[in-house]
C-alpha cells in the first residue's frame, strides 16, 4: 500500500519533469514556404523593445489590413515590458527569437549573440525600394566585414527642420517673456538676467516659492545636464564629445572651460537663490510635476523629455505657464547648433532573426512598406480622412483631422502607433516636396497652434518656432553618440566612469559656496584626467573619420 | 517563513542525531524505518542539485572574456583579469563600504526593532487592538519598493514633505532640510525606511516562537510575584534566544546583500557617494555594459564573503555552546 503511494509520487514527479522538458515552443510561426512571391496569408512575430505599447496583430489595424492585402503578411506585435536588457538577454539565452526584432539599445548584445541573419543578398535580390531609400547610407549600414545585419530606423531624404522644438533648448516660461515685452534673448547672461528680474517681482506662485532655474538629473537622463555646456558653446548633441569642424578631432568637454563656465554660472545662480535646491534629488516624475505646476521659470532640456508637461499645460489652457524654446549660447557671436543636422543613427534598427523561417517574405514586406505611397499611408493616413491636399499638391490637415489623429485610441486602431516607429522608414521630404511626417509640415504645425502660440510667433516675427534657431551645419558623422563602443571595452568603461564622476561632482560644484568652487573644480579635473580620456578620444576620432569617409 | 520553520526543525533533528549510540546497524535500521521520508526528500535533492549546483559551472565565465554568441569552448580565458579590475577600482571599495555599512545598520536595527515590537505585541491583552497594530505594521511589507520609495522621497521633500512640515511647526528647525541631499545621512534614512517597511513582517517569527513557550512558566512566575518586565527579562527573552541566534547567523550570511531597490530608487547624484552599493555597481559596470564576466566575478566575491561570515558566526556560536545552524 505504502510502496505504491511512493511509486505514484515518484511517477508523478518524473512525468512532470518530462512534460516540462518536452514542451516545445510552438509559437515560432511562418510556414516554411520558400516561395517569396506567394500572397498566401501568413503570420510572423515581431518584437519592439524601443517603446511600450499594446500587443496586437497588425491586421487588426487599418494600415496593417491594407499592407496584408498587398503582401498576405500579418505580424503578431509584442512590445517591451520592463527592462529590455533582461528580455533580450532571455531571448539570447534561450536562442528563441521573434521573426523580426527591434532590440533598441540592446542591439550590440543581439549582434554579439549572432541572432540576426545577414541581409546583403536579401536586400540585393528582393528589396529594390529599401535599396533606393537607404541608398546613401548603405555603406554606413555595413559592419567591418561589409555585412549588413539590420536596417537602421530611418533614412533622411533631404533636410526639413521640425517646426516645433523636440530637441535641446533653453526653455523659458511664456509669462516671463510677456512681462519683459518679448525681448530677443541670445546669451546665457541675458537669459539668467531675465529670470532673475521676473523672480524678484514674483517670488511666489500660488503660495509656493518660484523656482528660477531647474535641471533634470535623474538616472540616465542626467545627460540633460552634462550635455548643456556643449550646446552653449555652439555644438549639437554629439554625446560626450565636441568635434572640430576642420580637423574632425573629437575632444571630450567634461573637463574643459565650457563645462566649467556653465557650472560656475549655475553656482552663482544658486548663491542668488535662483537654482532649484531639489534639482539633484527629484526623480523624473517629480521634475515633470514641477514643470506642470508653473513654479519653474526656466530650464534646459530636450523637447522630447518634457512632452507630457507641455501637453498637460496646453490642454489645461494655461498659456502663460507654458514654455518657449530659445537657442541660448555663451556669447553673442557663437552660432547656435541646437537643431539636429540630417542624421543617420546607425546603432538602432530592425533585423530578421535566425528564428525566422521565411526571411524572403519578411524582407519583401519591409520593402513594400517603404514605397512612397505606403509611407504616406503610414504617416499621413488616408486622403480625405486624415489629411487633405490643396491645389498646389501641398498636404495639410484640418483642425478636426489634427484632433482625430492625435487621439491615442484612433492612433492605435488606425495602426499609426505600430507603424510610425520600429520599421524601416524615411524622413525629410517626399519627391513631391511634402514633409515625410505630418508634424514637420509647416501647414500642419501652424494649424495646431493655439492663440498663445500665434501671439508669440508674431511677437518674434517668425512662422514656426524652429525659425528662431540657426540652420544646422553639415556634419556627416552626426550624431557621434551613435558610435557603437565595444561592450565592456576601455572606451565604454570610460563613459560609465565619466558619468559617475560627473554625477558625484556636478551637484557639489553647483551647490558649493562660490568661494569653494575653484578648489572643487581642481579636484574634479584631477580625477577626471586620471580616467582613460586619451583612449576614448582616439577611438571617437577614428570612428568619426570613418563615418566621414563613408559619407563621401 | 518557510526557511525559518525549517531551521527550527533542523534544530530538533540535530539534537536527535547527537545521541551517543552510533553503530552502523542502528543507522541502517533507522534508514529502513524512514525510507518513505527519504524517498520523499529525493525530488528536492534532485532539484537542489539541478538548480543550485549545476549552475555553479557558470562561475567559469568569471575567468573568461565571455561573449554570449560563442560556445563555451571558444571563449577566451583571461584568468583573474576581472577580479583585478574589481580590486583596483577605488569605486569598488566605496560601494563595498556602503554595502557593509547599510546592511550592518539594517541588521542591527532590524533585530532590535523586530524583537522589541514582538515583545510589546505579546504583552497586549486587548485582542482587537493587537490585530490592528499587527495589520498596520505588516502593511508596508506588501507594497513594492517603487511605491515605497515615492512615498519616502515625497515625505522628505522640501516643500510638501510631512517630515519638514512637522519639524518646522514644532520649531525644531528654522528652514526645511533637504533630507535626501545629505550624503552621510543616507544610511540612516535607508535603515529607517527598511524598518518601516519590514518591522511588522519580521515580528512574525518571534511571535510564533513566543507562542511555543510553555504557559506554565508564566503561571509559576506569576505565583512567585514576577512583574511584567521580569517575565520578559527572565522567561520570554531566554526562550527566544535560540531563534535569535540562528536568525542572526543566517542573516550574517547575507551581509553583502544590503538590498537593491531602496538604494537604486532613493539614490540621486547628491547622495551617490553613500547610496551606491555592490548590486548597483554590478548593474552599472557588469550587466549594463554587457560585461557578464565582471558581474559573475562580483557574484563569486559575494558568495565567498558570505561563506566566511556564515562559518565564522556559526563557529563562534559553537565555541560559546549556543544553538547553531550546523
Amino acid at each position: 500500500m505504502f510502496k505504491s503511494k511512493i511509486f505514484m509520487v515518484l511517477l508523478m514527479f518524473v512525468l512532470l519533469v518530462s512534460v516540462a522538458g518536452c514542451t516545445k515552443d510552438e509559437s515560432s510561426s511562418g510556414k516554411a514556404s520558400k516561395s517569396g512571391d506567394s500572397k498566401e496569408p501568413v503570420t510572423f512575430s515581431y518584437y519592439n523593445a524601443a517603446s511600450p505599447g499594446k500587443d496586437m496583430n497588425t491586421n487588426e489595424t487599418v494600415i496593417g489590413k491594407e499592407l496584408e492585402k498587398q503582401t498576405g503578411v500579418n505580424f503578431k506585435v509584442e512590445y517591451a515590458v520592463g527592462d529590455i536588457n533582461t528580455k533580450i538577454g532571455t531571448m539570447i539565452a534561450s536562442g528563441k527569437y521573434p521573426d523580426l526584432l527591434v532590440p533598441d539599445a540592446a542591439l550590440p548584445k543581439v549582434l554579439d549573440a549572432g541572432a540576426f541573419i545577414e541581409l546583403n543578398d536579401l536586400i540585393d535580390k528582393h528589396a529594390p525600394n529599401i535599396k533606393k531609400l537607404y541608398g546613401p547610407y548603405l555603406n554606413r549600414m555595413k559592419d567591418k566585414d561589409g555585412k549588413i545585419f539590420f536596417i537602421p530606423m530611418e533614412a533622411s531624404q533631404g533636410f526639413i527642420a521640425n517646426p516645433n522644438i523636440d530637441q535641446g533648448a533653453f526653455w523659458v516660461q511664456r509669462a516671463v517673456l510677456k512681462e519683459a515685452g518679448y525681448p530677443k534673448i541670445k546669451t546665457l547672461d541675458e537669459y539668467f538676467k531675465l529670470i532673475e528680474d521676473y523672480q524678484k517681482k514674483h517670488p511666489e506662485v500660488e503660495g509656493k516659492s518660484t523656482i528660477g532655474f531647474t535641471a533634470l538629473t535623474y538616472d540616465w537622463r542626467f545627460f540633460a545636464l552634462s550635455n548643456t555646456p556643449n550646446h552653449l558653446a555652439g555644438y549639437p548633441n554629439d554625446g560626450g564629445v565636441q568635434v572640430d569642424m576642420k580637423t574632425h578631432e573629437a575632444k571630450v568637454y567634461g573637463n574643459n572651460d565650457d563645462t566649467k563656465r556653465y557650472l560656475k554660472e549655475l553656482n552663482e545662480l544658486n548663491s542668488k537663490g535662483l537654482f532649484d535646491k531639489e534639482a539633484f534629488v527629484g526623480n523624473y516624475d517629480e521634475y515633470l510635476a514641477k514643470l506642470t505646476s508653473g513654479r519653474v521659470l526656466g530650464f534646459f532640456d530636450y523637447g522630447w523629455q518634457i512632452g507630457q508637461a507641455e501637453d498637460n499645460l496646453k490642454n489645461a489652457g494655461v498659456d502663460d505657464k507654458r514654455y518657449m524654446a530659445l537657442p541660448i549660447t555663451f556669447d553673442e557671436n557663437t552660432k547656435d547648433q541646437y537643431l539636429d543636422p540630417p542624421s543617420f543613427v546607425s546603432n538602432r534598427g530592425v533585423g530578421i532573426t535566425v528564428s525566422a523561417k521565411d526571411p524572403v517574405r519578411i524582407i519583401k514586406y519591409l520593402d513594400n512598406m517603404v514605397k512612397e505611397e505606403n509611407q504616406k499611408l503610414i504617416l499621413w493616413g488616408i486622403k480625405g480622412e486624415t489629411y487633405e491636399v490643396n491645389d498646389e499638391g501641398r498636404f495639410h490637415r484640418t483642425e478636426e483631422q489634427i484632433a482625430k489623429t492625435s487621439d491615442e485610441k484612433f492612433r492605435e486602431d488606425f495602426g499609426s502607433k505600430i507603424y510610425e516607429w520600429g520599421w524601416p522608414r524615411g524622413n525629410g521630404l517626399y519627391a513631391d516636396g511634402n514633409a515625410w511626417e505630418p508634424r514637420r509640415q509647416a501647414e500642419v504645425a501652424q494649424m495646431s497652434y493655439t492663440d498663445g502660440d500665434k501671439k508669440l510667433l508674431e511677437a518674434y516675427g517668425v512662422q514656426v518656432f524652429s525659425d528662431l534657431f540657426a540652420k544646422p551645419e553639415d556634419r556627416p558623422w552626426y550624431p557621434a553618440w551613435s558610435v557603437q563602443l565595444e561592450e565592456g571595452s576601455k572606451e565604454q568603461i570610460f563613459s560609465q566612469r565619466q558619468t559617475d564622476l560627473q554625477k558625484k561632482y556636478y551637484p557639489k560644484l553647483v551647490l558649493a559656496k562660490p568661494s569653494e568652487f575653484e578648489s572643487i573644480w581642481t579636484e574634479y579635473k584631477k580625477e577626471y584626467n586620471a580616467l582613460d580620456v586619451k583612449v576614448y578620444e582616439e577611438t571617437m576620432t577614428k570612428e568619426i573619420k570613418k563615418l566621414i569617409d563613408l559619407a563621401k | 517563513m518557510q526557511m525559518e520553520s525549517r531551521v527550527t526543525e533542523e534544530g530538533i533533528d540535530t539534537s536527535i542525531l547527537v545521541q551517543p549510540k552510533k553503530s552502523k546497524e542502528i543507522f541502517i535500521k533507522k534508514m529502513m524505518t524512514q525510507k518513505a521520508l527519504i524517498a520523499m526528500s529525493f525530488p528536492f535533492l534532485i532539484w537542489l542539485f539541478i538548480f543550485k549546483y549545476i549552475p555553479l559551472w557558470g562561475w567559469s565565465i568569471a575567468f573568461q572574456d565571455f561573449k554570449p554568441a560563442k560556445s563555451l569552448l571558444d571563449q577566451e580565458w583571461i584568468g583573474l583579469e576581472h577580479f583585478k579590475f574589481l580590486f583596483t577600482d577605488p569605486n569598488f571599495y566605496r560601494v563595498l563600504r556602503n554595502t557593509l555599512g547599510m546592511s550592518t545598520i539594517n541588521l542591527v536595527l532590524g533585530f532590535v526593532t523586530a524583537i522589541g515590537l514582538a515583545l510589546l505585541l505579546n504583552e497586549i491583552r486587548h485582542a482587537k487592538f493587537k490585530k490592528l497594530v499587527q495589520t498596520i505594521s505588516y502593511m508596508p511589507h506588501f507594497i513594492s519598493w517603487v511605491v515605497a520609495a515615492s512615498i519616502i522621497s515625497y515625505s522628505l521633500s522640501l516643500d510638501n514633505g510631512i517630515v519638514n512640515i512637522v519639524l518646522l511647526k514644532l520649531g525644531i528647525v528654522d528652514e526645511p532640510i533637504l533630507w535626501l541631499g545629505k550624503e552621510t545621512w543616507f544610511w540612516g534614512i535607508n535603515g529607517v525606511s527598511d524598518i518601516w517597511k519590514n518591522v511588522g513582517w519580521n515580528t512574525i517569527i518571534y511571535l510564533a516562537a513566543i507562542t511555543m513557550i510553555d504557559p506554565e512558566q508564566y503561571e509559576a512566575a506569576d505565583i512567585d510575584g514576577a512583574t511584567r518586565l521580569q517575565r520578559i527579562r527572565y522567561i520570554t527573552l531566554p526562550s527566544l534566544k535560540p531563534t535569535i541566534i540562528i536568525l542572526m547567523i543566517m542573516n550574517l550570511g547575507y551581509i553583502l546583500e544590503s538590498g537593491f531597490e531602496a538604494q537604486y530608487l532613493l539614490g540621486n547624484p547628491l547622495n551617490l557617494a553613500y547610496s551606491e552599493n555592490l548590486d548597483i555597481y554590478v548593474l552599472k559596470y557588469g550587466i549594463s555594459l554587457g560585461n557578464f564576466s565582471l558581474a559573475t566575478a562580483a557574484g563569486i566575491f559575494k558568495t565567498v564573503v558570505s561563506f566566511i561570515f556564515l562559518f565564522t558566526a556559526n563557529h563562534i556560536a559553537k565555541r560559546f555552546d549556543q544553538p547553531r545552524l550546523f
